[in-house]
């Protein structure tokens, strides 16, 4: 098998189309194993009361150099060559545009507004507390863990962004599984992680145009004005033409047809290529135009429904183990490397945990829903993953700092639900009148949610 | 409130409820300077310190950046075994992979990979057993080179060498290294 692998990898190499053709037998295999392993993994993950994306998560660690490539480095090297990864990229990276989209698509501004007080200072301090702080530990790590070819302030802000990010679907499916998805809790929880999620891509957005310009021939203030032009295009004007073109559309003939969402799936290519184009990252054009699709929940449900299963199923799972294949926990070497790991996670705890918690408290919630807030907020997930992937294509992190993030990451979403368990009982909740009835539930929450992507 | 004004029986009532209304009045106004206080403390304070955070980190040094791919400009060896060795290892790009002062260094196309350290502008790096071939004593390749942080793009030079070689022609290979230009999107 590996014989045969070898001698097809060494014909194309031979023909000179080595770059341009993958070996698909490879690649195929790739997607196989993946898939196995983030299904198998996943269903563990489920049976310990995780969401799904936690055990999709460890997996594609798994399938790195953390584990394979340790135990078994002939058969990792056989199944990840190099040359192979550009291919597993690609494919992943599409996964992650759609899902970007699909992200978009659930956040509603409106839902901040319906909250008030509560939902206003929690969001805002749920972004600041671990912000500063992580910028505060920025002053420890920048000498250690970066060199001199990274400004301090992009590492800092960097840093802040991936720390004060919210798993926005992890946490809704967490909210949707314990049926707390309409309580306040939940409602409050939802409109802060949405709103630190456009905040931390907002930030993370002008990092990228700040590192990027620094290489390119471009002013900064080009590519700024360029993208303030394409977001108030797209806020003003195609907002209002995605209303005619696909609600006005679904809400007459009940479904939409495969030329519209044909067209939809353009719009978000070209909204992609568009950011990209203007220096930040096709992502950002994939969640913006998500962020502007008409909101009717009933249509919401409907588009999701047709995009995630394969998003979520196929394309996830290879973002997933591409991210393990750059994450070396091996990296993270001796006592004092495992030391900056532990600060990164107790910071990020305490910014995202305590901020969310204080704050909450100071809006008048009970002591236990506070502390419930803050726990769903720390919870990082996938959306983690994907600014960390980002930071890590810039350089603006290092290879030993990008996978204690992602163990950061892995960590503080693993210890959402058992410590909402501890702190929010389900017998709290109803003697509370928190839960909401099955019915209300369903029928209301979009189904990004429930496949687990969560 | 206006036909409660209208009706003399209700005057108690009107009392009571203007009274209710002052004290709702008065408890929004309460709940909005609370608001108020904690969104200063907890939000605005915390971004004046992180404008602090970024005014003190300007001061701050990181290690000299060595990442990224070098192109080898080998010196010159007498034919020998381990002449031929250490020409073959440097014939591939030296890939760098950095985080702080930790290095991981991988020569001849990836086959070589091994840990190293940045100490101000120098580089140690030694691939245990990395020549197979028998010929070069234990085949312990130790690499060692300063960088030159000034040039425009960023030059090391250096030696790599072999241990424990008994031969009298194996000498450590001078070297210089040129890093290649880095891609607008990714650095790393």
């Amino acid at each position: 098998m590996r014989a045969h692998g070898i001698s097809r990898g060494k014909a194309a190499a031979e023909r000179g189309g080595h770059a341009l053709m993958p070996n698909l037998f490879i690649l195929v295999l790739q997607v196989a194993v993946v898939l196995t392993a983030c299904r198998l993994t996943g269903t563990l993950f489920k049976k310990f009361q995780q969401p799904r994306v936690v055990g999709e998560m460890f997996a594609g660690i798994m399938l790195g150099p953390s584990f394979l490539g340790w135990i078994a480095p002939h058969f990792s090297a056989y199944l990840f060559p190099a040359s192979s990864l550009g291919f597993l990229n690609a494919l992943s990276q599409i996964g992650v545009i759609i899902f970007m989209f699909l992200v978009g698509m659930n956040i509603n501004p409106k839902e901040l507004a319906k909250e008030g007080h509560a939902a206003v200072l929690s969001s805002h301090v749920s972004i600041t507390a671990p912000f500063v702080l992580a910028a505060f530990l920025a002053l420890y790590l920048y000498p250690r863990l970066s060199d001199d070819s990274v400004a301090f302030s992009s590492f800092a802000l960097f840093m802040g962004a991936a720390m004060s990010i919210t798993a926005f679907p992890v946490l809704a499916r967490i909210l949707q599984e314990r049926k707390m998805m309409h309580s306040r809790l939940g409602t409050v929880a939802i409109a802060c992680a949405a709103v630190d999620d456009v905040t931390g891509w907002i930030i993370l957005a002008y990092i990228v145009v700040l590192i990027r310009s620094a290489h390119s021939t471009t002013s900064i203030w080009v590519t700024l004005g360029g993208i303030i032009v394409f977001a108030v295009v797209m806020i003003y004007g195609v907002q209002r033409l995605l209303q005619g073109v696909f609600l006005k559309a679904y809400e007459k003939w009940g479904h939409l047809s495969e030329n519209r969402m044909a067209f939809m799936m353009l719009l978000v290519l070209a909204s992609a290529l568009c950011t990209e184009r203007l220096g930040i990252h096709l992502l950002f054009g994939a969640f913006l135009m998500g962020a502007i699709m008409p909101k009717e929940p009933v249509f919401v449900r409907y588009v999701l429904d047709r995009f995630e299963t394969i998003t979520v199923t196929l394309l996830l799972p290879l973002f997933f183990a591409f991210t393990g294949l750059r994450t070396n926990i091996a990296l993270v070497k001796g006592p004092t490397m495992w030391m900056y790991c532990g600060l990164i996670i107790l910071v990020a705890t305490a910014g995202k945990l305590g901020g969310s918690t204080i704050a909450a408290r100071f809006s008048g919630m009970p002591l236990r829903e506070a502390a419930g807030l803050g726990t769903l907020m720390n919870a990082r997930g996938l959306m983690e993953l994907v600014i960390l992937d980002v930071g890590l294509d810039i350089g603006v992190i290092s290879p030993a700092l990008f996978s204690m993030m992602v163990v950061m990451a892995l960590v503080t979403t693993f210890m959402t639900t058992p410590v909402l368990n501890l702190i929010c009982p389900k017998e709290y909740l109803e003697a509370s009148g928190e839960k909401m009835s099955v019915e209300s539930v369903s029928a209301q929450t979009p189904s990004l949610q429930e496949t687990g992507v969560a | 409130m206006a036909r409660l004004k209208a009706c003399p029986d209700t005057n108690r009532t009107h009392t009571t409820r203007v009274s209710g209304a002052t004290q709702g009045r008065n408890a929004i106004s309460h709940t909005n300077r609370n608001f108020v206080l904690a969104y200063v403390f907890l939000v605005a304070l915390p971004i004046l310190g992180l404008v602090g955070i970024l005014k003190r980190g300007r001061s701050l040094s990181a290690p000299f950046s060595v990442d990224g791919a070098w192109k080898i400009e080998p010196g010159n060896l007498p034919a020998s075994a381990c002449g031929n060795f250490l020409t073959s290892v440097s014939n591939a790009p030296l890939s760098i992979s950095q985080s702080g002062q930790s290095l991981v260094v991988t020569l001849s196309g990836g086959t070589k990979t091994t840990t190293g350290t940045l100490e101000g502008k120098t580089i140690k790096a030694q691939f245990t057993g990395a020549s197979d071939t028998g010929q070069c004593g234990d085949g312990a390749l130790t690499l060692a080179a300063t960088l030159d942080p000034m040039a425009e793009p960023r030059t090391l030079s250096g030696t790599l060498s072999v241990e424990g070689c008994a031969s009298s022609s194996c000498a450590p290979m001078e070297f210089r290294a040129v890093r290649q230009p880095r891609s607008a999107g990714g650095t790393r």
